[in-house]
């Protein structure tokens, strides 16, 4: 069964101007949910230009790095949508029938969803 | 032919030659089709369709042979017999997926050509086929075409598709047109060039070219013999004379007609249709008599019915006839359907809609990868399981049912202290400027007069003014808001809220935690009690709420009342949220605590008459209708579904929801109310109330006036006035 891990990061939703002007850090993975919505992981010190910002802890995630091999073999077959082609990219939709993301890098994706589907994800994905 | 080269068809053993289909082999063998019909060895038609490998309704023709294949001919006078499945054995389906740039259906001369041109422009080109063992069976949006294959299901994801399937011959529509030895001219030079013994032949229509067959001028009448076709009758234009050719096989030369089911099926996805799949052929002459629709067995004289019963449109004379709904989906028939409706109305009709499936596949071929909905968990699911609960599917979540005595669980909740696990409830955080604008037109309720701090109890209507979801409005800060939702509507209601973010230009931020934070509800006349005994010294009042640790877990703790008695909602990161249980557990204990489940729950919230959405309201179910209006200020200026409800205050009254009371054991929930000898409502919601010693019940009164006695299960009910435990509230406010 696939192991998911908890990924804890900072949930930001923001005018989209003001998270396009954040200096996130070298370290950080920043998954653009959407334009006003930012799930950041190792950010930290974030200057955020929105006194109307929604800032919060996210614990609710849970996910997995998988190589190219693993990405091809474990997941692919359980997605009937297009894979971006570009890299990296964040690619969001049903996985196995989860509501889940996909953020793809050059070697390496880190399959991402909710906590509260992860049972569901890892048994359709075994 | 080597001694492998034998399928099976009726239990008899029958060689066959490399290249051959099914239907091929059969025909060489002479076991024609039971049932008769025309032989058109395009895939067009159903009439060559048997049971393969247990699996009915295969094209022969599409079929390739292959060695033990077991194929069961249809019956002549109906549909093959359904498979007694006794253990599922069935090996799973397999569905492969795949990403293409461009899919070309269909490999005759304008498949190759579009693929052709397409790798010219550096294109790179799928190309499917059935004759290639690749059968698709539908395109839907994406495009995404279905493909039906020896080794399971294909799923092609597709930039663009060229639909170039060509085009069917013509079958005929007149008497004797089901009778063995019947072929399409194309099928009969197959058959020549595959070795097949045609006997004597006749053409009728354009004769296939090196095929040896006599061609017969003149309009065809009908083709005569007792099972099989022993000769034809003709007649010139005029229909002056009739003359009988004797044969044994009829060739059918009629015209032929788009095969367009795919590309109808396509509808504005980026389909391509070229070749003859793309042309208007002429359209037969309309029939007079005889089988029209074989597939379904509709005739001229059926149409005739329908069209005289006042059916005049294609769809309807469809749907009335049952023509074009049998295995070939209308291939054979709509030519002839559509010349039917054009010689009595003066103008030729659209072709019917095409649906998925065009061919027959299996269950598990449709069902092959599809996944049931997903249920969410929450962080405290295992923990559930290992107290005993019985967990069951509630609103999109794995929710404790009971933990095997609703009864204790309820008495825990009136007489001491009981946890609740709400993480399911939906959780959304609203900020801006325009916050207080927002809500002031989402909800009926006053929102800018909530205090910091405060909280309120809020319905969510449409634009009918109809009930959607209910919650609370909890005001953070200024311009920052929790809403709390139903756990089976939040998903809707975050939707509901940023559509109208959208649509009034609004500077609001919307973020759902819904399945970000978990929510336990601490609730009893002990619970209180509790909470102090984990640090939370400083309690907030009835709806009130507020940032405190509780047992070292940061919460957002609010003080609400769903069961009647004293109750807290603890708002809490999910990772957290095992941990936070546990100790309230453990510091409970010799309070009396223990866990409730939704049955409890249930029971407890209707003894104090607070309604379920969905449960005990309807899809048109207003505030006046389930005794709401309270939570409903028609002196605001506007809000989503202000207008209806003025309007629907002018009209009479004719729908309540209710409390309803008896002596003993409630009725079950559904049963029918009666008075005067009629059913005038249903009973929503029922319990037998242990603090109060009888049943009491929520339902509906739909005739007016509305009495206040009524029957229910036989007995007599009182209508009264909910709730029915604690009408002041001072258990909820203690």
């Amino acid at each position: 069964m696939l192991a998911l891990e908890v990924i804890r990061g900072l949930r930001m939703v923001a005018a989209p101007e003001s998270l396009d002007a954040v200096r996130w850090g070298e370290d950080a993975v920043v998954l653009r949910f959407a334009a006003d919505d930012a799930f950041a992981v190792g950010a930290s010190d974030i200057d955020l230009a929105d006194d109307y910002a929604i800032i919060a802890d996210e614990s609710a995630f849970v996910g997995a790095w998988l190589n190219d091999d693993e990405l091809d073999a474990r997941v692919v077959p359980h997605i009937e949508w297009p894979l971006p082609d570009v890299r990296p990219d964040l690619a969001q939709g049903f996985i196995a029938g989860v509501p889940a993301k996909l953020w793809l890098t050059e070697g390496r994706t880190l399959l991402l969803c909710p906590a509260a589907y992860a049972h569901e994800l890892s048994e359709r994905l075994r | 032919m080597t001694d492998a080269n034998r399928i099976v068809v009726d239990g008899r053993p029958i060689p066959y030659e490399d290249g051959d289909s099914v239907a091929v082999a059969v025909l060489r063998a002479g076991a024609h089709p039971q049932h008769g019909g025309t032989i058109c060895l395009a895939g067009d038609c159903g009439n060559c369709a048997a049971v393969v490998d247990g699996v009915a309704y295969m094209r022969t023709c599409q079929t390739r042979a292959s060695p033990g294949l077991v194929v069961n001919r249809h019956p002549a006078g109906g549909e093959p017999e359904l498979p007694v499945v006794e253990t599922m054995t069935a090996s799973r389906i397999r569905v492969r997926r795949e990403q293409a740039d461009l899919v070309v259906i269909g490999a005759g001369d304008s498949g190759a050509a579009a693929v052709e041109d397409a790798e010219r422009q550096g294109r790179t080109v799928t190309m499917l086929d059935a004759r290639r063992g690749m059968e698709v069976v539908a395109v839907y949006a994406g495009p995404t075409i279905i493909v039906r294959m020896p080794t399971g299901m294909l799923h092609i994801n597709a930039r663009d598709v060229v639909v170039a399937t060509g085009a069917a011959e013509l079958h005929p529509v007149c008497p004797g047109n089901s009778l063995i030895g019947l072929v399409t001219a194309g099928a009969a030079q197959e058959l020549h060039a595959a070795g097949v013994d045609l006997g004597v032949a006749v053409a009728v229509g354009s004769a296939p070219s090196g095929v040896p067959c006599t061609p017969l001028p003149g309009r065809l009448l009908r083709i005569e013999g007792e099972r099989r076709a022993t000769g034809v009758v003709m007649t010139d234009e005029d229909g002056d004379e009739e003359r009988f050719t004797a044969c044994d096989t009829v060739v059918l030369g009629l015209g032929r007609s788009p095969r367009d089911l795919l590309s109808r099926m396509s509808g504005e996805l980026p389909v391509t249709v070229v070749g003859s799949a793309a042309d208007a052929f002429p359209l037969p002459a309309p029939p007079t008599t005889g089988t029209v629709c074989p597939c379904s067995r509709v005739s001229v004289e059926d149409l005739q019915g329908v069209w005289d019963r006042g059916f005049r449109e294609l769809e309807l004379v469809k749907r009335a006839s049952l023509v074009g709904t049998g295995t070939c989906q209308g291939s054979v028939c709509l030519p002839y359907v559509r010349a039917f409706i054009a010689d009595r109305t003066g103008e030729i009709p659209d072709p019917f809609t095409a649906r998925p499936a065009s061919r027959q596949i299996t269950l598990g071929e449709a069902a092959a990868d599809v996944h049931i909905d997903a249920f969410r968990r929450t962080p405290l699911h295992d923990e559930h399981v290992a107290l005993g609960a019985r967990m069951d599917r509630f609103g999109g979540w794995w929710r404790p049912w009971d933990y095997g005595d609703h009864i204790a669980e309820y008495w825990a909740v009136r007489r001491a202290v009981s946890l609740g696990d709400v993480s399911t409830l939906g959780k959304l955080v609203v900020s801006g400027p325009d916050a207080v604008e927002f809500l002031e037109r989402l909800y009926p309720t006053t929102v800018a007069d909530i205090r910091v701090g405060r909280a309120r109890y809020a319905l969510l209507l449409n634009e009918r003014g109809h009930l959607m979801d209910d919650g609370m409005i909890c005001r953070e800060g200024e311009s920052r808001f929790v809403l709390t939702f139903t756990s089976a509507g939040a998903g809707h209601a975050e939707m509901w809220m940023r559509d109208w973010v959208e649509t009034w230009g609004l500077r609001v931020h919307v973020l759902d935690r819904t399945m970000s934070l978990a929510a336990i509800n601490v609730t009893g006349p002990m619970a209180g009690e509790l909470l102090r005994r984990v640090g939370l010294t400083t309690q907030p009042r009835f709806l009130q709420h507020v940032r405190a640790d509780v047992a070292g877990v940061p919460c957002h703790v609010m003080r609400l009342s769903f069961t009647g008695e004293m109750s807290f909602e603890l708002h809490h990161s999910v990772d957290r949220s095992l941990d936070l249980w546990r100790s309230l557990m453990a510091h409970g204990r010799d309070l009396g605590i223990a866990p409730h489940g939704l049955q409890a729950l249930q029971a407890l919230r209707l003894e104090k008459g607070n309604v379920i959405v969905g449960m005990d309201s309807e899809l048109d179910s207003t505030p006046r209708r389930l005794g709401m209006d309270w939570a409903v200020k028609m002196e605001k200026p506007d809000f989503i579904g202000r207008s209806a409800l003025a309007r629907t205050a002018q009209l009479p009254d004719d729908r309540r929801l209710t409390g309803l009371t008896m002596p003993g054991t409630a009725p079950i929930e559904g049963s029918p109310i009666w008075f005067d000898q009629q059913v005038i409502g249903h009973v929503a919601s029922s319990f037998t109330s242990p603090v109060l010693g009888h049943a009491v019940m929520l339902g509906w009164l739909k005739r007016t006036p509305f009495p206040d006695r009524v029957e229910v299960d036989g007995r007599p009910a009182s209508v009264v006035r909910p709730p029915f435990y604690d009408p002041e509230g001072t258990r909820a406010r203690a």
